[in-house]
């Protein structure tokens, strides 16, 4: 009885080991994320901009789908990186491109200085180990 | 007995003809385009350059990754548009992306090439409608 009760135990702790959080995607080695477009201080008239997200070393992949070199884009809008070792959120500062888009269209931006950057995430919205994020830039529309 | 091998006959060359017909299909705004190089660009030959993939309305996804609204990238090089219900060939002159790449590196000799881009889906076949980009001319000197 008592060996089994100790089996139990194991068995509930191989359960709960594997939380999401402590399991990350490793990255591709020299992978590389970066915004090709627009260019870092870039003036956005009107506000409207296809922002063309660039990826070296890896592959772009749906959400949702295991597949290792893989993950897909996420924007980061006028905000800084989150913790890198849980999902992104998902609001208007972290756009998420789980279609795995490679460009993203922004409309409608306020006149003023945003900034932009981007951060891969794995088939669950977690950044990958290392984490892959680009440089972050700033535009401003007049 | 004859009656039901007929049958079954039937449906299989009916079934494979609806595999065959079935072309996966794409959004009639998707968009695929050469971001880099430009038309017209003059390259050093043979030595790497970027070329990126670009692509609108639609998605990346790997080779053998079936999701909607996406298809993985294709680069035809000195070549016309293969038969587009049928899968692109794999060779020189069209090179595969099916880790879902979105940009390469490469590398051309002297002369006057071109580059265009065909998207396909997780069997390498293109859509239906084929999204493909403008076929760009580069010179390497």
């Amino acid at each position: 009885m008592k060996s089994a009760h100790a089996l139990l135990t194991v068995i509930v702790a191989l359960a709960c080991w594997p939380s999401a959080a402590a399991e990350r995607t490793p990255a591709p080695e020299g992978a590389q994320v970066y915004i090709l477009w627009p260019r870092d201080g870039q003036v956005i008239p009107g506000g409207n901009l296809w922002v063309r997200m660039g990826l070296r070393g890896a592959g772009v992949c749906p959400a949702g789908v295991a597949r290792s070199g893989t993950g897909h884009h996420h924007l980061l809008l006028d905000t800084d990186l989150p913790p890198l070792d849980e999902p992104i959120p998902s609001d208007r500062n972290h756009l998420h491109y789980g279609g795995g888009e490679t460009e993203a269209r922004l409309e409608g931006l306020s006149p003023g200085k945003h900034t932009l950057q981007l951060l891969l995430g794995d088939q669950n919205h977690t950044p990958h180990e290392p984490p892959l994020y680009s440089k972050k830039i700033t535009i401003s529309v007049p | 007995m004859k009656k039901f091998v007929i049958a079954v006959g039937g449906l299989m060359v009916l079934a494979a003809s609806l595999v065959l017909a079935d072309a996966t299909p794409a959004p009639a705004n998707a968009y695929v385009y050469i971001g880099w190089p430009n038309d017209g660009e003059e390259l050093e030959a043979n030595k790497p350059f970027r070329v990126w993939f670009g692509l609108r309305h639609m998605g990346v996804a790997p080779a053998g990754v079936k999701h909607a609204n996406t298809g993985h990238h294709h680069l035809l090089i000195d070549t016309d548009l293969p038969p587009l219900d049928e899968e692109i060939p794999s060779d020189r002159n069209h090179l595969h992306f099916g880790g879902g790449e979105t940009e390469t590196l490469l590398e051309l000799p002297p002369g006057k090439h071109t580059l265009q881009l065909l998207l396909a889906d997780d069997n390498h076949r293109p859509h239906k409608p084929a999204v493909y980009s403008k076929k760009i001319t580069v010179y390497a000197k």
